[in-house]
């Protein structure tokens, strides 16, 4: 076990590197001189010049690379450009928000796409398959912020239910809650319908498996086979697509986070590139580097406590 | 290569491609939504050629005094805050976001495909090399990257294709790569290879059309993957510059306007999911139906 | 799936029950919605922007200032100085200073050494972005504990403008300056009813009251000033009644779709921002004159004030505002004459038409704005590439010259020297040291609009304006299109305390008598 849990945490470690390699040099690679971006292309030489002093850009490369690796480990982020306050210091302040969010949306997803998923399975090729097959496929085409708008005026300005701002920090936890629900509902709606498209053709293959076979010719019952053997193979899988899907369950939250008015890490990103705030949006690669590693982890390990089929080796 | 092998090599490749275009018509017929896909997709297209011939206004003619106009006869789809014709802002933003989607994933594929064959067929410190990097731009948020690229480019057409192209490269080198490494152990490759022939040449012509069905179906999938992600980006506000009509600038123009012009919103919306709709059940259709885990028993 | 949606929604009806509770008690906190992403720099020295300008309005006092609800100087009254004197040559001027003005939180008694410090601060390059307006301050001293003396070095006519609490006549307080450092710009102190509390990047300012302030506690105790840039969502807020006050869309169907919201009071507000397209003539082709004119001649101005809508704008002649005073409207103009625009075109050599790039903000009112003069522009071949960025982003580049067409939006004190000033004088070109906001780099009225800031007679003053803005019209440096009034709407349970005609910083003035009244 901690054999498996030490090489599977190395493999992090070397991801984790190489994709900050990767942030290091996209930022400073890609549009040729992040000075020359921030102060646009007919900025006078001396402008940016000044501003390549200031950023640590006439330094070579190598002593860059090494501070900039240096400073994500020991907590040292720079200062965002903008606002002058330390990059860490802002990202943790609406981290919390978007972490609320995101695991809302997951369970959620998982909540509402996992039975969809199963049924879907278990009828197949019978009217409510088609349907669920459908709806999700209708869930994917969505675009997140068309659906958030639509939740929006149905619920926020018609009922009257929700508040249109999303505050993401009220005081009591009901408070909280109604920040959090249409938001929630949102990408959580979104997730559903990729958690229900792989349950459904997890459940299938399982339902295929010779010992499930077996069991039915046994004349056990079908809801007991169905939960004692299948849901639990049908869930690693699942497990592992939901790590997968982390990335698009942060492109949407942004984009939710938009609509709604919601503080995070998406209006956070979206505001550091309108403002060219370099070293903001480098702490903020960071820290999707730091969620996306973690998560793969985290999938990669508890893949293996699902499946006893994987011998922590 | 010498020029007297190259007949010989298109022949075979001729053969094979033939051959995986009848697996993908028999993939089309196995499961029949994706046909209605198809078809949907291709109208879609149609209309966007022929925008400049069948809409009926000029989509950057503003008429300020007419604006924010409900759906009528002479405006089908209504106006939008600046006076202009909503329906001919929809055609004409279909070509961008079908010029966007499918150049970016045209490009993704090529290169992506040919990522994987190098690394699935040579294997060994390459393959791990090429791969690892594949998984770390796999592993970034797809939209997040775009709209990094994006803003460090510079909103305009070329930067959207290069950003989005940059996003599915990776998924396609990883379903290229693992049938690559299957079939390179197969006899004929052998065969091949006893025979003398190039490593180019096994790779194009006789691994590739074993992929190929695979690869389309999951090129039809991430177009919709970039159509929605490009009309994210211009409805975050890094879309191609006003005037030109693009169908995220307009849901984003029409959101502001929501409350008293739901249409300026509505239209767009409706575009956009009538077409990635259409490419997800194409695509879905037949990737049940080669699927080798699900084809044995539809 | 079921239990937890139920869960959710019984957990928002328990919510929807509990806020029903809470709200019969008076009501003190102010939610404000303001059309932008974020705040900008908050401090009262250099802010320049609508929505900074909106927020430190109700943060600050000057020596004197305009009575809450108008805009015009006639209506200046005493505010932290209670009474002036000046010598008969207009050079010498002694404010004796009230003696109960507090700073807020822990800053003190604000005396005659904090005005000093705080005029010679808005005439300091360095720390201020107003100063050229403070260049004919020879002295300003402390000539006793709550007694300030400004001496002169000609006369300026409008001494009492420059100290209104709008630009550089924000007074602010010395100790705070000195201790807070760079951090000033995120939590700036004043003396005004309202004081800084916190700010949440991209989400709000929070102001509370000044309990010490100096004309008595203000009733609204929390002022929210939240940023939302979409119209849209801001919209959707009000109506939803979570935000109580909101920068309206600058549009006439907003001003048409919000009255129709119950219990809504709409302000449409003066001075109206000018909206100028300022045309750079160094930058080629715009260094042709005759490109200018048929830039000029392409804007159909009428039409766009036919687009806004008439309620809500007024018609733009001159590069100076109507209603200032020293304007004038005996100038060339130049009628929308596609044919002539053309015509200049080719004769410049641009038979095919000219592209001509902008640097754009993406504030929604000044974006819809440019979109149709684009397409006004297009009619006369004239491409108008637009590059949009963030406001605050829009600022800075326009600032470091970038763009070859500037669209500014902005409202000034109602005097001309103020826009001629920093529009139009050479000493105003971006990248200079005494750099302000001329974009279009013109020179050609340098001596009227030095000559007339020192010109003792009235009259000859307003002739040596008139000239310069002839000058200015002739050269083609700017194109007026209209001026955008200010349109806010509150709702009607908020009681101002004044009737609202119009506000210089471009936001309803929120004293220490505005409250609601439920």
């Amino acid at each position: 076990m901690t054999g498996f849990v030490l090489k599977r945490m190395g493999f992090a470690v070397i991801t984790l590197f190489s994709v900050l390699t990767l942030v290091f040099f996209i930022v400073r690679v890609l549009p040729g001189d992040p000075a020359m971006v921030i102060l646009g292309d007919q900025a006078s030489q001396a402008a940016i010049e000044s501003l390549r002093t200031r950023l640590g850009l006439d330094r070579p490369i190598t002593l860059q690379y090494v501070d900039f690796m240096r400073g994500v480990f020991v907590g040292d982020w720079g200062v965002s450009m903008v606002s002058g306050r330390p990059v860490i210091q802002e990202i943790a302040k609406v981290l919390p928000a978007t972490l609320e969010l995101t695991f809302a949306a997951l369970i959620l997803g998982a909540a509402v796409g996992i039975p969809l998923g199963v049924w879907s399975a278990v009828s197949r090729n019978t009217p409510p398959d088609y349907v669920i097959r459908l709806a999700s496929l209708l869930g994917l085409s969505f675009p997140a912020f068309v659906s958030a708008v639509l939740l929006l005026l149905a619920f926020s300005i018609t009922l009257r239910w929700f508040p249109v701002m999303s505050s993401g920090h009220g005081e009591t936890l009901v408070d909280r809650l109604r920040d959090l629900a249409l938001p929630a509902i949102n990408l959580g709606l979104i997730m559903a319908a990729y958690i229900t498209r792989v349950s459904r053709s997890a459940m299938l293959e399982v339902l295929n498996q010779d010992y499930v076979r077996t069991a039915k010719a046994k004349g056990i019952a079908f809801g007991q086979i169905l939960i004692r053997h299948c849901l639990r193979n049908t869930l690693i899988p699942v497990v592992t697509v939901v790590g997968l899907y982390l990335g698009i369950l942060i492109g949407n939250s942004v984009l939710t986070e938009i609509v709604f008015n919601r503080p995070g890490l998406g209006r956070l990103i979206v505001g550091a590139l309108n403002q060219r705030d370099y070293t903001m949006l480098q702490g903020m690669m960071v820290i999707y580097t730091l969620m996306v590693v973690g998560v793969n982890l985290l999938t990669d390990l508890t893949y293996g406590l699902i499946d006893p089929r994987i011998k922590y080796s | 290569m010498t020029k007297a092998v190259h007949p010989a090599a298109s022949s075979d490749f001729r053969i094979m491609v033939g051959a995986a275009g009848a697996g993908l018509i028999k993939a089309f017929n196995t499961n029949k939504t994706s046909w209605i896909g198809l078809g949907l997709f291709l109208f879609v297209c149609l209309l966007a050629i022929l925008a400049p011939w069948i809409a009926p206004h000029d989509p950057l003619d503003q008429n300020i005094l007419f604006r924010l106009r409900p759906p009528s006869e002479a405006h089908w789809m209504g106006t939008d805050f600046f006076g202009r014709d909503i329906l001919s802002r929809i055609l004409y933003g279909a070509r961008i976001s079908l010029v966007i989607g499918l150049v970016a994933i045209a490009a993704a594929m090529v290169i992506g495909t040919a990522i994987g064959l190098i690394a699935g067929y040579y294997g060994g410190r390459i393959d791990i090399i090429v791969m690892q990097t594949m998984d770390v731009l796999l592993a970034f948020p797809s939209l997040i990257l775009g709209l990094i690229v994006v803003a460090m480019l510079g909103p305009s057409i070329t930067n959207l294709i290069i950003a989005i192209a940059l996003t599915a490269i990776p998924p396609f080198a990883r379903i290229a790569r693992a049938p690559t490494i299957a079939v390179k152990e197969r006899e004929f490759i052998e065969a091949g290879r006893a025979l003398g022939y190039s490593d180019a040449r096994l790779m194009l012509g006789h691994i590739l059309p074993n992929i190929l069905p695979e690869v389309l179906v999951m090129g039809s999938l991430w177009l919709a993957t970039a159509i929605r992600v490009e009309a994210s980006l211009a409805f975050i506000g890094l879309g191609v510059s006003p005037p030109t009509a693009t169908w995220g600038g307009m849901i984003r123009e029409g959101f502001e306007n929501i409350l008293d012009s739901f249409w300026l919103a509505l239209f767009p919306s409706i575009a956009i999911l009538i077409v990635v709709f259409a490419l997800n059940l194409l695509g879905d259709g037949l990737r049940d139906a080669i699927d080798p885990r699900l084809r044995g028993e539809q | 799936m079921t239990t937890l949606r139920t869960g959710i929604l019984l957990s928002a009806v328990a919510a929807l029950s509990l806020t029903a509770g809470v709200a019969s008690a008076q009501k003190t906190t102010l939610n404000v919605g303001m059309g932008s992403a974020d705040a900008g720099k908050l401090d009262p020295h250099i802010a320049t922007t609508t929505p900074d300008k909106g927020l430190l309005h109700w943060m600050f006092n000057g020596l004197v200032r305009i009575q809450p609800g108008k805009a015009s100087p006639e209506y200046i009254e005493p505010d932290i100085a209670k009474s002036w004197t000046s010598s008969d040559d207009g050079l010498t001027w002694v404010f004796t200073l009230r003696e109960d003005v507090d700073c807020h939180g822990e800053y003190g008694n604000l005396d005659a050494e904090d005005v000093v410090f705080s005029l010679n601060r808005s005439s300091n390059t360095d720390t201020s972005a107003f100063a050229g307006d403070y260049s004919s301050f020879k002295s300003v001293e402390a000539t006793g504990p709550y007694e300030v003396t400004i001496t002169l070095a000609n006369p300026v006519p409008s001494l009492l403008g420059l100290l209104v609490p709008y630009h550089g006549g924000n007074i602010v307080c010395r100790d705070a300056v000195e201790a807070l450092g760079d951090g000033f710009e995120r939590t700036p102190i004043g003396t005004g009813p309202f004081m800084f509390a916190e700010y949440q990047p991209q989400q709000y300012v929070k102001l509370v009251a000044h309990e010490d302030y100096f004309r008595g506690a203000p009733a609204i105790k929390e002022i929210f000033y939240r940023y939302i840039p979409s119209d849209a969502s801001r919209d959707l807020a009000f109506q939803a009644g979570e935000i109580d006050m909101i920068y309206g869309r600058q549009d006439q169907t907003w001003v048409e779709r919000i009255k129709d919201v119950p219990n809504t009071q709409v302000a449409v507000m003066r001075p109206g921002e000018m909206s100028v397209l300022s045309l750079n003539k160094t930058m080629p082709p715009l260094d042709d004159i005759r490109v200018r004119k048929a830039v000029a001649h392409a804007i159909d101005r009428s039409a766009m004030v036919a687009f806004k809508g008439p309620d809500v704008t007024l018609p733009a002649v001159s590069v100076v505002p109507e209603g200032y005073l020293g304007f004038t409207d005996e100038i060339t103009t130049y009628d929308f004459d596609l044919e002539k625009s053309k015509a200049l075109l080719a004769e410049a050599g641009f038979p095919d038409g000219v592209t001509l790039k902008a640097v754009h903000t993406t504030l929604p009112g000044m974006l819809s704005t440019i979109e149709a003069v684009q397409a006004l522009l297009r009619e006369a071949n004239i491409t108008l590439d637009i590059e949009l960025v963030e406001h605050a982003t829009f600022h800075a580049n326009i600032r470091q010259d970038l763009s070859q067409v500037t669209h500014y939006s902005a409202a000034r004190f109602p005097i001309a020297d103020t826009y001629l000033t920093q529009f139009f004088h050479s000493d105003s070109i971006p990248l200079k040291p005494t750099a302000v906001t001329n974009f279009s780099h013109c020179d050609v009225a340098d001596a009227e609009i030095t000559n007339a800031r020192t010109e003792p007679d009235a009259q000859r003053q307003l002739e040596l304006w008139a000239e310069a803005q002839r000058k200015i019209a002739d050269a083609v440096c700017a194109i007026p299109i209209f001026q955008n009034l200010q349109l806010w709407a509150w709702n009607s349970s908020l009681d101002l305390g004044h009737s609202v005609e119009g506000s210089l910083n471009l936001s309803p003035a929120l004293t220490e008598a505005s409250r609601f009244t439920e």
